[in-house]
């Protein structure tokens, strides 16, 4: 008989899904915030996960984490802090006991020092969205461009000065009525949220950084950052590292 | 002893030969205790940086400052080796302010020897001879050995809470001013504690560095089914190893605080074996170099350690309440798997 865990972060824009058996993930999913409460849980006092409409069955233990730990009060499932679900993740997928850990997700970013497996310091952004994953979805739909063709671009950046994101939006069609051209305009917009997260990683130096959440596939992103750390380490599916993380949790010490 | 007169009150900026002065007749004062338990604490760093300390340095230094102008202290011993240089300047300033300094040493070469030349300038300096500051060592020791009965109370029978390990081995800095009072006091408590039931949380913590400022850091820590049973520094101020001293020489050498960072690690080691200890919370002072000794600390302890830094506030602040909580939870998770 082997081991089923079962990892559910529920993110402010999708719910991750994640199996985990005797240690190996063997099945990851995502649906919408939206849908998944709507379709896939009902309500007694706490929320109660449908797990056969999800097709998961024989799940041995479950845990669960998410945006605020009051959303995560699911029933039949251990909730942890999405912080440390993280750092569990990023410890399962990487075998490092010693990394700085960047997670951009859709609505926050969360930025953790990890010494001896253990987090030593920690800093969140959940105040402002202009260093998220929304922002550059706004970004790409001012462009009408795709979010993954406009992560390919970091070269020669058009200066965006504006704090704010929707201010942003508003320099951004100056730019393009200037006729700057799309790679210049999609590598401004990639550059304007590296900008953002520098001040958040001023206290976070370090050799290893290891990137997860959706923003983790912006290829431009990632490549401002080789100018910060050694080495920049990815990992598969690197927004469903907190599902990923409630299961080495429920597998490592429940 | 010389007790002719009414003692007289000298100010103490760290541990020192406190015998000496004892024997010399006086009522030795830890200025960081009457800083630190003041309700004016925050009034006393003001006094200190409207006297022109700088805003970037550490808050013990103008703390130390600020007590002693103003509680009228018109003597203190400066200790000029073996702390820091903050220290250094500040007993100068001290000295322009009018206040006679005593200069005391810790030798850095930390050889017998010349630890014993530094307290026999000192006894010369007081006017005391070894025979006298013997004496006065042997008192001494008997509440020594108390403060190591509650230390062990601590740790090995969990009936001492962090905060009162910290705060009655703290207290042996300067016997609170008055030997006798303190030793009865030291007596009441254990026997009181002896009574309690054992009190068991499930994280195990060593607090190392300088006291904190922050003190409420005992009882947040607890919130977290967390305790320290471990006070580095503390215990160091209550000489845990004097037993083991034939004279106050030895005393003074076999003590880690003011010597180099690989000594006070042996000592560190030791403990954290002895007492279980799953994980380090290193407290530094903000502007203070001891934060620079915690990538040493870090490479060579091996079990996990946070470093977290106080400044002017004597409470913990949200960001580093926030680093705890984050760190206790998941030393919890690994205890929980070491448990089965």
């Amino acid at each position: 008989m082997c081991m089923r865990t079962l990892g559910i972060d529920l993110g402010s824009r999708e719910v991750k899904i994640a199996v985990m058996e005797d240690g190996r993930i063997v099945n990851k999913s995502r649906v919408s915030t939206m849908t998944f409460y709507r379709e896939y849980c009902s309500f007694d006092g706490k929320i109660l996960v449908d797990l056969s409409k999800l097709e998961i069955d024989k799940i041995d233990k479950a845990v669960s984490t998410g945006y605020g730990r009051n959303n995560t009060d699911l029933r039949m499932f251990k909730a942890i802090n999405e912080i440390k679900a993280h750092v569990y993740g990023g410890i399962y997928q990487t075998g490092l006991k010693d990394f700085i850990l960047l997670d951009i997700g859709g609505q926050d970013v969360k930025v953790v020092r990890v010494e001896k497996g253990i987090i030593t310091d920690l800093d969140l952004n959940e105040k402002c969205a202009a260093s998220c994953g929304r922002y550059l979805e706004n970004m790409a739909n001012v462009l009408e461009i795709p979010l993954n063709s406009m992560s390919d671009y970091y070269d020669n950046p058009v200066e965006l000065n504006s704090t704010c994101a929707v201010f942003s939006e508003s320099e951004l069609i100056g730019k393009i009525a200037e006729g700057i051209n799309i790679k210049r305009l999609c590598a401004g917009v990639n550059y304007s949220l590296y900008k953002r997260l520098k001040p958040l990683m001023s206290n976070f130096k370090g050799k290893d950084l290891i990137v997860t959440g959706g923003v983790a596939t912006n290829k431009a992103v990632k490549h401002y950052l080789e100018r910060d750390y050694e080495n920049i380490i990815s990992v598969d599916g690197p927004q469903f590292n907190g599902a990923i993380g409630c299961c080495y949790y429920g597998e490592s010490f429940l | 002893m010389k007790e002719d007169n009414i003692l007289k009150k000298i100010g103490l900026t760290t541990t020192v030969p406190v015998e000496v002065l004892i024997a010399a007749g006086y009522r030795p004062v830890d200025l960081n205790n009457l800083f630190i338990t003041s309700d004016d604490y925050s009034k006393y760093i003001e006094t200190a940086e409207r006297d022109g300390f700088p805003k970037s340095l550490c808050a013990w230094i103008k703390g130390i400052y600020g007590a002693c102008v103003e509680n009228g202290i018109k003597e203190i011993v400066g200790v000029i080796e073996g702390d820091c240089s903050n220290t250094k300047a500040l007993a100068e300033v001290l000295e322009l302010r009018g206040i006679k300094v005593y200069p005391f040493s810790f030798p850095q070469s930390h050889r017998k020897e010349d630890v014993e030349v530094e307290i026999k300038k000192f006894m010369d300096i007081f006017h005391v001879s070894y025979e006298e500051v013997e004496v006065v060592r042997k008192k001494l020791n008997r509440i020594r050995k108390l403060a190591g009965e509650l230390d062990r109370l601590t740790y090995a029978h969990d009936k001492v809470s962090g905060f009162e390990n910290h705060l009655y081995q703290v207290s042996l800095s300067d016997f609170n001013g008055d030997a006798d009072e303190f030793e009865k006091e030291l007596e009441t408590f254990i026997l009181k504690v002896k009574k309690r039931d054992e009190t068991c949380k499930k994280v195990r913590l060593g607090y190392i560095g300088v006291p904190p400022m922050t003190i409420d850091i005992y009882d947040f820590v607890e919130r977290f089914d967390a305790s320290f049973v471990y006070n580095e520094v503390q215990r160091e101020f209550a000489f845990p190893r004097c037993e083991d001293a034939s004279n106050i020489y030895e005393q003074y050498y076999d003590y880690t605080y003011p010597y180099d960072v690989n000594y006070r690690i042996k000592e560190i080691k030791k403990q954290i074996e002895d007492r279980r200890i799953d994980g380090i919370v290193h407290y530094t002072q903000a502007f203070c170099y001891r934060a620079v000794e915690n990538i040493i600390l870090k490479d060579k302890l091996n079990v996990p350690i946070i470093n977290i830094e106080g400044d002017k506030m004597n409470s913990l602040d949200a960001r580093t309440k926030l680093r705890l909580e984050a760190f206790l939870d998941m030393l919890g998770d690994l205890k929980e798997v070491s448990c089965v």
